[in-house]
């Protein structure tokens, strides 16, 4: 297993060096290449971990037990569909000569995605709180 | 306030064997983007030292559509993923020198490895909807990145192997790979955060999959195209934007055909009386969408005829659109040779919008969009 191991390290590290090279021979504005390789993982672990951390906290303290579950489901779904929706609320992209792009009311098709989740989270704790009493 | 401890974090969901499987598909969607991405890389370069095919018509909307939906899947994944990690980013440094410089490796390479692939999802997620908030050419960065992603991913296959197969073959609630301190029981359990894992996955796909699957497009409430346009079909660039409005409207306007000495110039009613044909075809956008619309037209074959371009011949297209990088593009013989394509004049029956490429546009099988060439003014074999 060592080596194939060693062979898959020593070829990724190949592939790599050769996207840097790519990247430092052909690629410009290198600076904001940078920022946003960086900004990424900045994001990621000093802002989205941490607000997770914090809503997983609150879940527990403000939530009864039979809800929890489907919350942590519903934020899981309903959060990495927000974020991939980032783009397309904000029409960022939008052109006024050109209305084929970006053509649906993308704010209402969110609060639907958003209105469904919930609708689903209530009635899985509803779900989960009566079975817990007859359980009882 | 203190930086968060390693064994500050406690859920036994945090564990190895969630991150091996959420990223066995997590890798598995990465491969896919670099392969179809890899394919759409070289079917936009001039030169092709192998040819690429024109059949099937629908493979490079195919390979588009599955590198865009494979990307939106990977968001969950890999958020998922990085959040059963995450305890490992406050681990205390190894001790000894021979194992500190291991440990830096693996911080350097795992570091590398997240940062590309969140350089590469966030700039294809916003190139999809033609948004450019920055400086870099997305293509070139794009390519070169994608190499690093997946170098980086090899290299950390290659330094956790021991823990993945050891993961993988233990049953999912297995705790023999777990930190110490990841004891206490979490909100799921390890099967329900897979399973809501898989849920977040198909629910990104679905929401995004309209703009490439017509069937899906009225569930797909984050799709950037609802297939809405001239004739059914989008458009990426439109004739204002192109600055082209003018010249393509002139009645002074011919396509000028050029083999070498040779040149005939056709204006769009001699073009009309030139043999006509139907070709049901797609238009597939590099940014990831897509569309299918039945165009009339001449065969480019039977153009490269009227002034002698053998078949074999690579040739080269010139728009009326003075610039860009797609200003002309190079219509390769496996293209030109084909009878599905067409110097298009019209779109299900219709006169070809201004926005559609008016007065003529190119349109062939399995090619990425950019290359299908509106408002073409010349045609001329490869010198």
């Amino acid at each position: 297993m060592n080596a194939v191991r060693g062979a898959a390290g020593a070829l990724g590290v190949l592939l790599a060096a050769y996207g840097a090279w790519l990247l430092v021979s052909r690629g410009h504005d290198l600076l904001d290449v940078a920022v946003w390789l960086t900004a990424g993982v900045v994001l990621h672990d000093g802002v989205l971990a941490v607000v997770t951390v914090a809503l997983g906290a609150l879940a527990v303290r403000l939530l009864p037990a039979p809800a929890r579950a489907p919350a942590v489901v519903g934020f899981v779904v309903l959060g990495s569909a927000t974020l991939l929706a980032v783009p397309v609320l904000g029409r960022f992209g939008a052109r006024p000569d050109n209305p084929t792009l970006l053509d649906r009311d993308y704010t209402s098709g969110w609060l639907v995605l958003a209105g469904l989740t919930l609708v689903a989270v209530v009635g899985a704790a509803l779900v989960r709180s009566r079975r817990r009493r007859g359980e009882g | 306030m203190r930086l968060p401890d390693e064994r500050d974090f406690r859920s036994r969901l945090r564990s190895a064997a969630v991150t091996a499987r959420v990223g066995l598909w997590l890798g598995v969607c990465f491969l896919v983007c670099f392969a179809t991405g890899l394919l759409s890389h070289y079917a936009q370069n001039p030169d092709h030292p192998v040819t690429f095919p024109a059949s099937p018509a629908w493979g490079y909307r195919v390979t588009q559509g599955l590198h865009v939906l494979s990307g939106a899947a990977a968001v969950p994944l890999l958020l998922v993923k990085v959040w059963t990690v995450y305890p490992r980013l406050f681990r205390r440094p190894a001790r000894g020198t021979g194992r500190l410089v291991l440990d830096l490796l693996e911080r350097g390479s795992v570091a590398v490895l997240v940062a590309a692939a969140v350089f590469q999802l966030a700039t294809g997620l916003a190139n999809a909807t033609t948004w450019y908030p920055w400086a870099f050419s997305f293509r070139a960065t794009h390519y070169a990145l994608a190499w690093v992603a997946i170098g980086a991913l090899l290299v950390h296959v290659a330094v956790k192997l021991p823990v993945i197969r050891g993961v993988l073959g233990d049953d999912v609630d297995g705790t023999s790979y777990d930190r110490p301190a990841a004891t206490e029981p979490g909100i799921l359990s390890r099967r329900g955060l897979l399973r809501t894992t898989w849920l977040a996955a198909g629910v990104a796909v679905l929401a995004n999959a309209g703009s490439s699957v017509p069937l899906l497009r009225d569930v797909s409430v984050l799709g950037v195209r609802s297939g809405d346009g001239p004739g059914g079909v989008p458009i990426n660039k439109s004739a204002v934007a192109a600055a082209v409005t003018a010249t393509a409207t002139h009645p002074d306007w011919r396509l000028s055909l050029r083999n070498g000495d040779r040149s005939l110039d056709l204006s769009r009613d001699d073009l009309l009386a030139q043999p006509q044909h139907d070709s049901e075809l797609p238009i597939a956008c590099v940014e990831g969408w897509s569309a299918s619309g039945r165009w009339q037209g001449v065969r480019i074959r039977d153009l490269l005829d009227l002034v002698g371009i053998p078949p074999g011949s690579d040739v080269v297209v010139t728009s009326l659109q003075e610039s860009g990088p797609y200003t002309t593009t190079v219509l390769h013989a496996s293209f030109a040779d084909d009878d599905r394509t067409l110097l298009a004049l019209g779109l299900e029956g219709e006169t070809l919008s201004l926005d559609h490429g008016y007065p003529a546009r190119i349109i062939a099988p399995n090619r990425p969009g950019v290359l299908q060439t509106k408002w073409v003014s010349r045609i001329e074999a490869r010198a």
